[in-house]
């Protein structure tokens, strides 16, 4: 009996069922709508997992969460290794999970993208001194750039603001009123039919037809713009390896010159490349942290 | 006894208040559910330490940094088992059902179209008619990530007509294999559902598409491209006499986009499809007058025998330019006969739609065809459409007839899953469009078509 050709077959099921057990790259986002982001994302995961195989990755995977509390959760168990959100929640897991901001994420086409606060021109309104006694449309509690950031703008200008169950509510003659109006499309129609006298979007969301259309943007004039910031960040889990870290910066850094990676690009989110964060990069993400810590204490 | 009595009194209470703050948090014990409940009651009790200044500034920022911090942890943990087990639900009327993981998905669909037609008779009775379109009722998933299912049945004909009823695998680099009855990939307004379509019924010449049969599909796109292939044998409740072989046919579709935004697009589209026919080697080509509210078939070509082979090939475009859209198709069937002459049938239809309200046509790339239609305003969208279409059955010795029919349409989009329209069509036939032999030809009855649909 040739017992060595037996130990090296024994070997080869050893490493053959070694190799099986699959180890997964998983890339996380929040979202309200998992089979939808299921879709975007999948691809890029497994993109990732087929060039990282020298690190034992498999397979790609995907995993959403309900709220950034539930990410933060995931990032803790390293559950996900990579997450794609805005740099508000990416704040939230650094601070929270420890984890680490990689690179930017053009999401959209965008590199950044600023909240714009607009009132019909016919208002009579012309700054955020006027201000008083009106009632604004943000989008939803969650919204950064329809949200978060025009509510600081107006908590920083002294304004106080105050929730209305109903867009036919009044505020207090001393306050600023707020409502939900939870698609953009509607955002734009009370603020035209003069359900409400004052918006707030992005600069993307300002020039598409579905959520803002022409002959409204016509009628409408901007009171105050935002200062930019990153249209998308991703982030790595807390405890990733530097190396493990190198190849996925890479990676995303050259997808666009990679003839797979422009149609999952496109299917991720429709972005058209990843960059290097900007030196400012610290200064952003203190920004970003200052305003959610502002709004959640007066507002939430 | 310790030489400094206060610093002693003092490490006892903080000794005390953290285990009673904290053990129970670690234990998790019976105690720590009052704990996690009210953590704010330790804070204000710290707070009062703190103001009877029996505890200092600093240790009193210690104590809370600390009881903030396993409270979180606890709120943390509290979650960890939720996590594995939480589904993300949603309904706007139906109901959609998935895990955060994307490995298994549920929905319930529907889609519910009552019509009222009102004849302006010609030479034949054709009789005022309300009935249910369609009563369409589904369920559609996903497990295992890749693998999929759809299932849906209409109810409106007083039994179960099975629609798509299909197993598909998305596991293949962009691939979406589909494995049972659906639509042969051929046509854009038959890929275009019935929720979505300009008009109440779609042109003749949907007599040409093949519509669903059973058999696989292939599909893939790219960023301003489709293709779609696929080998069918024939729908489900077809069935050759004295066990005779089934057809067969194999169909493929591509379009190309040049340019495709929210509110702009340009469409260009091909279908061919080859079909062997099964052993009986009949055919027979018939259309209503795009009203499904009377039962006569003006153009039909009576069964037309030894038939072997169907050959289509059908051409799209389609523009869209803000609230400006147009469409146009021409789709022409050639028959191979034994022993005789081949035959040749053609249609051909145009349509030109104005959203009153300034929305735009959804053109969806990834399929070559129309979506849903979402109102800028709480009080809907408003169209106005029109159209032109034509079908021709006569050729050689079949006479099926020949006609013309002028629509215009209004749609009120009441919300994105409400849509209430009015037809009103004026139609021309030829003297062969006779219903096979069992009505008066040259008839040329008018009509005015209401619609209200929803859909889940």
């Amino acid at each position: 009996m040739n017992y060595p050709r037996y130990y090296l077959l024994l070997l080869a099921i050893l490493f053959a069922s070694l190799d099986a057990s699959a180890k997964a790259f998983v890339i996380g986002k929040v979202s309200d709508n998992p089979q939808k982001h299921y879709g975007y994302l999948k691809p890029m995961a497994d993109y990732l997992a087929k060039n990282l195989s020298e690190f034992g990755y498999t397979e790609g995977k995907v995993l959403m969460a309900k709220n950034n509390r539930q990410m933060v959760r995931y990032l803790k168990r390293k559950k996900v290794d990579l997450v794609t959100e805005t740099i508000f929640s990416g704040v939230i897991f650094k601070d929270k999970a420890k984890a680490e901001l990689l690179l930017t994420k053009w999401k959209k086409g965008q590199k950044n993208y600023e909240s714009l606060i607009f009132v019909r021109k016919d208002s009579g309104i012309n700054s955020l001194d006027d201000f008083k006694g009106k009632t604004i449309a943000f989008e939803d509690p969650g919204s950064t750039s329809a949200f978060y950031i025009p509510a600081a703008m107006l908590l920083r200008h002294g304004l106080s603001l105050e929730r209305l169950d109903s867009v036919r509510d009044f505020p207090d003659e001393e306050s600023v009123g707020y409502v939900f109006s939870n698609e953009e499309i509607n955002t734009s129609t009370w603020v035209h039919k003069r359900l409400v006298q004052i918006g707030a979007l992005n600069d993307h969301d300002w020039n598409k037809s579905d959520h803002l259309p022409k002959k409204f943007r016509d009628d409408f004039k901007i009171i105050a713009k935002s200062e930019k910031f990153p249209r998308g960040v991703e982030l790595v889990r807390a405890g990733m390896s530097e190396a493990l870290k190198r190849k996925i910066k890479s990676l995303l850094l050259n997808i666009h010159d990679d003839p797979d990676g422009v149609h999952i690009l496109e299917r991720y989110q429709k972005t058209a490349r990843f960059q290097e964060f900007e030196n400012n990069i610290g200064d952003v993400v203190k920004e970003a942290r200052a305003i959610v810590s502002l709004v959640d204490s007066k507002l939430n | 006894m310790p030489q400094h009595p206060k610093k002693f009194a003092l490490s006892v209470f903080l000794l005390t208040s953290q285990s009673l703050l904290f053990t129970p948090f670690a234990s998790g014990n019976e105690g720590s559910e009052t704990t996690q409940q009210n953590p704010h009651s330790y804070l204000q009790l710290l707070t009062v330490l703190k103001n009877n200044k029996t505890i200092t500034r600093e240790q009193f920022e210690a104590l809370k940094a600390q009881l903030l911090d396993h409270a979180e942890q606890l709120e943390q943990d509290k979650y960890v088992e939720d996590d594995e087990e939480s589904l993300a639900i949603k309904t706007e009327g139906g109901l959609e059902v998935s895990t955060y993981d994307g490995q298994y998905a549920f929905e319930l669909t529907g889609r519910m179209m009552f019509d009222m037609t009102s004849f302006e008779e010609d030479k034949n009775k054709l009789g005022n008619d309300s009935s249910i379109r369609r009563a369409f009722l589904g369920v559609e998933g996903k497990f295992d990530y890749n693998w999929g299912y759809e299932l849906t049945v209409d109810f409106s004909g007083g039994e179960a007509d099975l629609k798509d009823a299909y197993i598909s695998y998305s596991g293949q680099n962009g691939w979406l294999w589909k494995f049972g009855h659906t639509k042969e990939p051929f046509s854009l307004e038959e890929l275009t559902s019935s929720k979505y379509i300009t008009f109440i019924e779609r042109a003749m010449l949907n007599e040409f598409a093949p519509g669903r049969s059973l058999g696989i599909n292939a599909s893939t796109y790219g960023s301003n491209w489709t293709v779609a292939a696929s080998i069918n044998t024939q729908a489900w409740d077809d069935d050759p006499d004295d066990e005779g072989d089934e057809g067969w046919a194999t169909t493929m579709r591509s379009t190309y986009a040049p340019w495709h935004t929210d509110t702009q697009a340009l469409h260009f589209g091909i279908g061919l499809s080859h079909r062997v026919t099964d052993d009986e080697r009949k055919v027979k080509f018939n259309s209503r007058p795009e009203t499904k509210n009377t039962d006569i078939k003006f153009l039909n070509t009576g069964s037309i025998k030894k038939v072997e082979k169907i050959s289509r090939l059908g051409l799209e475009t389609a523009w869209v330019e803000g609230a400006f859209s147009a469409q146009a198709e021409f789709i022409m069937a050639d028959l191979t006969r034994q022993s005789q002459d081949n035959l040749s049938f053609s249609g051909w239809y145009a349509t030109a739609s104005w959203m009153i309200t300034g929305e735009s046509k959804d053109y969806k790339f990834r399929k070559g065809s129309f979506g849903r239609l979402k109102p800028y305003s709480p009080n809907g969208a408003w169209e106005v459409a029109v159209r032109h279409s034509s079908l021709d059955l006569n050729d050689l010795d079949i006479t099926g007839g020949e006609g013309y029919i002028s629509t215009i349409g209004i749609n009120w989009y009441i919300t994105k899953q409400m849509r209430a329209m009015l037809n009103y069509a004026m139609v021309d036939n030829d003297e062969y469009a006779n219903d096979d032999g069992d009505v008066l030809p040259s008839d040329d009855p008018r009509y005015v078509q209401l619609r209200l649909q929803l859909d889940f």
